[in-house]
């Protein structure tokens, strides 16, 4: 019994080196800055709910000539959401930002998880508590 | 005339509804063992009237009766038989009517498939069952009725949508309905399962039937609906965060929460409260959803009608609902008390509680995402957008434990588990490790969140497999839970590795992705009854000079005068090709989107192996339990 546990921990061991060896260390290849994947995140305003990268519509390949001219100028990924967003307002960008408006739609499905978390805990653990007794 | 006979036809119809219901209620009180034969006779004759309207509404799109406001607004003499038929619920009255019709269907089917149950419980279901269908009867006949008439009757339709002139499309919101609808039962169960102090495992048994054919249902219709989008909308997506897509999806989150909670209710006899709160929660969304659909304010894809009455008219409904729910858990939740029963931490108990606690945040995730901004631009007036980017933020951290959990939830036992030790999880170690390892390589994504997302679901693919290869058991939970890893798997490989080209393109001319040449060689056009066909020849040639031909197609149709770009795909086991073209502004070129799109096919491949796994939970009849 001994011999088994032994290796068993043994094998263990080897497993998780085996693990970290074998685990890739680079990061996500880096997408290079391109329109389909800027435009992925932006609403062709005047389509049914399709954003500019599924478009055909003037609007959306003109908004795409200009996201091309603002890569070609130099600008970041994040300037050209700026810049849109100052021109359309919030609406076109899929990303709905962290403002004072938003808090409360990143927070609300957090808190649900904090919540629901806790009550599992106390759910196994008061449970636990009530049988030692 | 025989849009007469139809509203005739429904108003019946409403008028068995209120007849079922004070027959059941007056059958509850009396101490007879058998459900009053006259209530069943009704609800068969409701069945009978709700299809004699629908025949006659599909009977008008056939003779192409325009003098019907509905055929007159969505269909088209020259529109071929096929669509005329799904034409019929391809439209706002038409589809509550197939809303109804399945209604009434299931109220049936239950009647008859309860036979064995307590009289009470059956017939308390029947009447919570009737008010939902009563609200829905006075909701098609008031606000939507699809027989009004048109005077002077005009001599053509305006036509169908064409992109939803398309056979997945015909056959999608039935299925999906019949999805919706189901959970219809499942709620009125659960309320009448209250009152009479039956939410135990019998209970559960029962309940279980429903909660897995809607599951079934609803997991084939939304399956349909991707399919559509893949081919039809053109960009080769197959799931867009859509508002309405959402909405299939929150119900059936809620509902995957619940038949996990069904079948701990049925082997250990606990979580009785949450059960119930699932069952109430899941047609709660479905109504939600038609509400957020029917009332117009989403901005989506799917969005073909438009007023604010009937999106009232559900709210109110919906509030109703609401309020007799709560009244009737409050009142009659002493009735059901929860049996104390220890809870291990390394149980199967704990990993369904798990399980719920992760399905429940990404619900709300998705029913939050889907409703502030509705409600910030009614309290504020300001417009935001809730796209992939909130969701990819808020879902995609918490895969990663949630897989983690998955991977070995189903390996726990009822009760408590006790770990052997066996040479085989070795080898299955060494399995998982080597094919995340392959993935993660060939993918040329070396990161190690990617490689540890790979681990758990292979790692939960393989213990699967095992499951019902060697040992055959539990095959409803190995089917679906291996489905489930697959299409994981599928979907990352998918995302991470899809190429693409846009181009704007002469004919001619040719370009290269991924060792391969696209060659555009001619175009022709061909005439169609309802549509006009422009069709490009493409030719797709390897380094083995092998070719492949793809005949992606512009339609021009007359009724209404829409383009629609249908997309040429060559599916194989390993990759899709796909290829769109579209008509540029006053230029004689051709915009034209190449796609490279692996293990396509495993996304939809999975997804049926999932349905499987619901069917085989169907007829699962394994008695053992564990209380």
């Amino acid at each position: 019994m001994k011999l088994i546990q032994l290796s068993k921990n043994k094998i263990l061991y080897l497993l998780i080196i085996l693990v970290i060896i074998l685990i890739p260390q680079n990061n996500f290849s880096d997408d290079s800055l391109n329109v389909n994947n800027i435009s992925k995140n932006l609403r062709c305003l005047i389509c049914q709910g399709q954003s500019v990268y599924d478009s055909n519509s003037d609007f959306a390949l003109s908004m795409k000539i200009f996201i091309q001219e603002k890569i070609e100028a130099g600008l970041t990924e994040n300037e050209i959401y700026d810049l849109l967003i100052k021109k359309y307002g919030q609406w076109i960008s899929y990303d709905p930002g962290y403002s004072k408006t938003t808090f409360l739609l990143w927070f609300i499905p957090l808190l649900f998880f904090l919540f629901g978390g806790a009550i599992i805990y106390f759910k196994i653990y008061n449970s636990k508590k009530n049988f030692k007794k | 005339m025989i849009s007469q006979i139809g509203f005739i036809s429904l108003f019946l119809g409403l008028s068995f509804s209120l007849l079922i219901f004070l027959f059941s209620l007056l059958d509850v009180n009396n101490n007879l063992v058998r459900i009053d034969k006259k209530i069943l006779k009704l609800i068969f004759f409701q069945f009978c009237s709700v299809i004699f309207a629908f025949s006659f509404l599909i009977f008008a799109f056939l003779v192409s009766d325009f003098s019907n406001e509905t055929v007159y607004n969505n269909s088209h003499s020259t529109k071929p038989l096929f669509y005329k038929i799904t034409g019929v619920w391809g439209n706002h009255e038409g589809s509550l009517l197939l809303w109804l019709l399945v209604l009434t269907s299931f109220v049936l089917f239950f009647a008859i498939k309860s036979k064995n149950e307590p009289k009470n419980f059956r017939l308390h279901t029947i009447l919570f069952h009737q008010i939902i269908t009563i609200g829905f009867f006075i909701f098609v006949l008031k606000t939507s009725s699809p027989f009004n008439l048109i005077f002077p009757v005009p001599s053509e339709g305006l036509g169908l949508n064409p992109i939803l002139q398309d056979p997945a499309l015909g056959i999608h919101p039935p299925i999906l309905y019949v999805g919706y609808v189901g959970t219809s039962i499942v709620f009125a169960s659960a309320l009448s399962a209250m009152i009479n102090g039956y939410v135990n495992n019998e209970w559960a048994k029962n309940l279980k039937f429903w909660t897995f054919l809607s599951w079934i249902f609803l997991t084939g219709g939304i399956l349909l609906g991707s399919i559509w989008a893949y081919y039809e909308l053109g960009w080769g997506g197959f799931w867009f965060w859509d508002p309405v897509e959402n909405i299939s999806l929150m119900p059936w989150l809620s509902l995957t929460a619940l038949l996990h909670c069904v079948v701990t209710l049925e082997k250990r006899n606990i979580l009785k409260n949450w059960t119930i709160i699932l069952s109430l929660i899941t047609f709660m969304l479905s109504i939600t959803g038609t509400f957020l659909v029917r009332s117009g304010i989403l901005n989506s894809v799917h969005t073909f009608a438009n007023d604010p009455t009937r999106g009232i008219y559900i709210l109110i409904f919906l509030f109703v609902l609401i309020f007799i729910s709560f009244i009737i858990f409050f009142l009659f939740e002493n009735k059901n008390p929860e049996i104390k029963k220890e809870i291990f931490l390394l149980s199967k108990e704990t990993s369904v509680l798990i399980n719920n606690w992760f399905i429940i945040y990404f619900l709300t995730v998705i029913l939050v995402g889907t409703i502030y901004p509705i409600f910030l631009d009614v309290i504020s007036s300001e417009k935001i957008s809730v796209g992939p980017p909130f969701y990819n933020k808020l879902i995609l951290p918490f895969l990663l434990p949630f897989f983690l959990f998955m991977s070995i939830g189903p390996s726990m036992q009822w009760i408590k588990t006790n770990f052997k030790f066996k040479i085989k999880y070795i080898v299955y170690l060494f399995l998982t490790l080597a094919a995340s390892l392959i993935t993660v390589i060939f993918l040329n994504e070396k990161n190690i969140l990617l490689y540890i997302l790979f681990l758990a679901l292979f790692y939960l693919a393989f213990k699967s497999l095992e499951n019902f290869v060697i040992k055959k058991s539990n095959l409803a939970q190995s089917f679906s839970h291996l489905g489930f890893a697959m299409l994981m798997i599928s979907i990352l490989v998918n995302s991470f590795s899809s190429t693409e080209v846009i181009k704007n393109l002469n004919v001619g001319e040719s370009f290269n992705l991924n060792n391969e040449k696209i060659f555009f060689k001619n175009v022709t056009t061909v005439k169609k009854n309802n549509y006009d066909s422009i069709q490009g020849l493409f030719e797709i040639t390897n380094n083995k000079n092998e070719t492949i031909k793809l005949k992606p197609e512009i339609r021009i149709y007359n009724q209404p005068v829409i383009a629609t770009s249908e997309a040429a795909i060559k599916t194989t086991f390993l990759k899709d090709r796909f290829i769109t073209i579209n008509l540029i502004k006053d230029e004689n070129i051709f915009n034209v989107r190449y796609q490279n799109k692996p293990f396509m096919i495993w996304i939809w491949i999975s997804t049926l192996i999932i349905i499987f796994g619901g069917v085989f939970a169907i007829f699962d009849k394994t008695k053992k339990n564990y209380i």
